[in-house]
């Protein structure tokens, strides 16, 4: 019951900025407080202007004009909406993706429910977007998406951007039993799928060259063909066509350096395996849980991949499972000062779980992570490692205005959140204000 | 001010290496802080705790520091008492869940977990690193009788001295996940039955029978030994409360997720309950319950169930609670004092109070701050762990 009456509250908000948006170009202004713009340092007393779902502008002194829609903000604490970097929110529960395959032509996207009735609930909790990816079941996954929790049923309008990397996993067992030589042979037959990629790629790259070749002669016979027409030229001959192969048509962005290749790594011996793949075939890595991250963070470091950690506690998962065995709290804070640039995600057993992005940063900072670096690692520098720092991730202008408005610190767990905005809009307003 | 935090820092440092290199040898120490979390007398501002033979001397605000004895200095820490994690099964070299329990024998009241316990487990030590100082080291809930629990304290490097009781209580569970399809009851009705009768039988129980299962049940029904009793959904706690009514059992309810929904049935018969870690309840989403619970007036100690949640979110859990609702004061007690009058060891746990056991946590920030580190944790006096920078 109380579940749908938050529903009810959320999709008549939702309703309600809709038309209000429709009135024309809305301003917001945001005043008072304390600004955490997350790219630079904090402003007191600042104000945040909107413009069009976007910042238009940022600071003390930002001229507001006369009619804008004013939220005070005096006393509370202004930053980015949180971002979940491993969330299964809008992810269909019995999702198990194809089995033990190489489909990387598989999009998320396409195995979504809008209609999950736990988005306002992380909402309320400050998270204005998630990034899914296909489960780590499959060797080579699909690809995954940001989205944002703007209270949409169109998983078109809240899309923020797809393909935003290819999801692999290397070494995670599915009925929690470990053989050295199974995790070897995962990772021999995502080697195999790049390497044959390649082949691909130059098959392309000659039948490219080939029906240049073949264009051209075959001009140079039209033409020759036109000026004397009772001349025998030999036709050229057509080379074969060419099939794509959606597989390898993927595989090869990522070889390309277009998508990132996102490779869920657990233990020691495949987290330094994912970085030979990475060394070997030369795409961009990002790392994905890194549960034993800490153990090789000096090779981690030098190999300049990204790391996506989670969970910081395995409180998160369901658990006893072998990949956790060695499961560190103070995992982030180790390779944080390595300087490896890092996101925190949540990786919860269900969607609800993501509305606990602050409770793992927090976690991350008592455990020994630098407080500015925690909250970046679940905003700014979780967007630059997605691509999508161009549109969230920190208050600047021309950014969208996803907007989360705290009554205290957001690494304080006993704050509360008392309003989110996401594109000028407000998603969440807290009631019971006391 | 960060070299003061860091002059701090060198003083424990320095005189922790003292206190590690001197043994055994009987000493007295001296502890000032910046804030001291008694859970007995409020909290103390810039005070003095004093140990002397890892025992509690005096704690309060002017209190002279006997002569010869070590001092720590920590102005910018703050001081509570060790924490004690209600239910847990660490140690026990668990790597699936159904390790935890034998399910051969759906009555195995002369189990006792201690037996399968490693006290140089790893676990210990990160338990150690969470600042909980005691644990009730439990069976799990697939057994109608799943076996007798312990207390532990965690400094089981040493020899001897870190089992409180070998026999806390008999763990019970009325929960469906104790029915098998393979082994009797596979009914709800089949396992009160098989209590009951497990019950009765213990209680025209002779010694000269010697039977040690109904010898540890006897006990229970004679209201000498506590039962705990494993009951999550209401339907689990009324069938709980059946048998403690029938019997007049001295009952402590573990789990109760659903348990706000019959608060005053279970705060009239004045039973403690343990709660279970709050972000495990991912079904019961609801995280205002734990809280509507102890509003009631029932007694509550949190649990981490570990490794069921990471043994570190004790704290995240009680932290949780109080952001859902949870007064503070209960919370804090709930981690400490609470626990121990539930597990009976409060004469020696729980506060920081004259003659009581020194096992304190220290922490850079208050206890109820998640980002607060834990800088020390000290057992009996001794420090049994210190954060290193990494």
């Amino acid at each position: 019951m109380k579940d749908i009456k938050g529903i009810v509250v959320f999709a008549s908000l939702f309703l309600q900025v809709l038309s209000a948006g429709a009135l024309g170009a809305e301003q917001v202004a945001i005043q008072g407080g304390t600004i955490l713009p997350i790219s630079g340092a904090a402003i007191e007393n600042g104000i945040v202007l909107i413009e069009n779902g976007k910042i238009a502008a940022i600071g003390r002194n930002v001229a507001v004009p006369m009619d804008v829609r004013s939220i005070d903000a005096s006393d509370k604490f202004v930053m980015p909406g949180l971002i979940d970097v491993q969330s299964r929110l809008f992810v269909i529960e019995s999702e198990f993706n194809e089995g033990r395959s190489i489909a990387p032509e598989l999009n998320i996207l396409d195995g979504l429910d809008p209609f999950i009735k736990e988005a306002p609930e992380v909402a309320a909790q400050g998270v204005t977007a998630v990034y899914i990816t296909p489960a780590g079941r499959s060797l080579i996954g699909g690809s995954g998406a940001v989205l944002k929790l703007n209270g949409s049923n169109d998983v078109g309008r809240m899309l923020l951007k797809g393909d935003i990397a290819v999801k692999a996993t290397i070494g995670v067992s599915a009925n929690n039993q470990s053989s050295s030589l199974g995790r070897l042979a995962q990772y021999s037959s995502i080697r195999e799928a790049l390497l044959s990629t390649k082949i691909y790629m130059h098959q392309r790259e000659k039948h490219a060259r080939e029906m240049a070749e073949y264009n051209k002669k075959r001009a140079e016979y039209e033409k020759k063909k036109q000026v004397r027409p009772t001349e025998k030229v030999e036709k050229p001959k057509r080379p074969d066509r060419f099939r794509p192969n959606p597989t390898r048509e993927v595989l090869a962005k990522v070889l390309s350096k277009e998508i990132p290749l996102q490779i869920e790594a657990h233990r020691v011996t495949d987290i330094l395996n994912a970085i030979r793949l990475a060394d070997e075939f030369g795409f961009t890595l990002i790392l994905d849980k890194c549960t034993e991250g800490y153990l090789v963070a000096d090779e981690i470091a030098r190999s300049k991949a990204d790391v996506v950690l989670g969970p910081v506690t395995v409180s998160f998962v369901e658990t006893p499972r072998l990949e956790y065995r060695n499961h560190d709290v103070r995992n982030a804070a180790i390779l944080s000062k390595r300087g490896i640039k890092l996101a925190l995600g949540v990786s919860g057993r269900d969607g609800a779980s993501s509305k606990f992005v602050a409770l793992a940063a927090s976690i991350a900072v008592a455990n020994g992570m630098d407080k500015d670096l925690a909250l970046r690692a679940v905003t700014l520098t979780l967007a630059e490692i997605l691509g999508v720092a161009d549109r969230i991730g920190s208050l600047d202008v021309g950014k969208d205005a996803d907007i989360v408005i705290l009554s205290g610190h957001p690494l304080d767990t006993l704050s509360r959140v008392e309003m989110v905005l996401i594109e000028g809009k407000t998603v969440f307003e807290r009631k019971d204000k006391q | 001010m960060k070299k003061r935090r860091f002059l701090s820092f060198l003083v424990i440092l320095c005189s922790s290496f003292c206190l590690l290199s001197s043994g055994g040898e009987p000493q007295t120490l001296a502890i000032r802080a910046g804030k001291i979390w008694t859970l007995s007398d409020g909290v103390i501002t810039n005070g003095v705790i004093i140990i002397d033979n890892g025992k509690i001397q005096a704690v309060g605000e002017n209190i002279d520091v006997p002569e010869g004895a070590k001092v720590l200095d920590m102005p910018d820490m703050n001081v509570m008492p060790g924490m004690i994690d209600a239910y847990c099964h660490i140690g026990l070299s668990v790597n699936v869940q159904r390790e935890i329990d034998e399910t051969v024998a759906a009555v195995a009241a002369d189990m006792q977990i201690l037996d399968a316990f490693n006290p140089h487990s790893d676990d210990v030590k990160k338990a150690l690193r969470s600042g909980v100082t005691t644990i009730m080291l439990a069976p799990g809930y697939r057994n109608p009788v799943g076996g007798q629990p312990a207390v532990v304290k965690l400094d089981t490097s040493k020899a001897d001295g870190w089992v409180l009781k070998r026999t806390a209580g008999v763990d019970f569970s009325v929960m469906n996940q104790a029915l098998m399809f393979d082994r009797e009851p596979t009914s709800r009705a089949g396992l009160m039955e098989m209590l009951r009768e497990e019950l009765d039988q213990a209680k025209a129980y002779k010694a000269e029978e010697f039977n040690p299962r109904r010898e540890v049940l006897k006990r229970v029904v004679d209201a000498n030994l506590p039962a705990y009793i494993w009951a999550h959904n209401v339907d689990e706690i009324a069938s709980a409360l059946t048998i403690v009514d029938t019997y007049g059992l001295n009952a402590v309810l573990v789990a109760a997720g659903q348990g706000d929904e019959v608060a005053d049935m279970i705060a009239k018969r004045n039973l403690p309950v343990i709660y279970p870690p709050l972000l495990l309840s991912s079904r019961d989403k609801d995280l205002r319950r734990a809280g509507k619970i102890a509003g009631s007036g029932v007694k509550l100690a949190f649990s981490s169930l570990a490794p069921k949640t990471d043994l570190y979110d004790l704290r995240t859990s009680a932290i949780l609670a109080v952001k859902y609702g949870l007064d503070k004061e209960t919370a804090l007690k709930s981690l400490t004092i609470n626990a121990a009058e539930i597990l009976g060891v409060s004469d020696r746990l729980g506060s920081i109070s004259q003659g009581k056991d020194a096992d304190l946590v220290v922490l850079k920030g208050e206890p109820l701050q998640l980002t607060s580190s834990i800088e020390l944790v000290m057992i009996n006096g001794n420090i049994v762990y210190q954060r290193q920078e990494e």
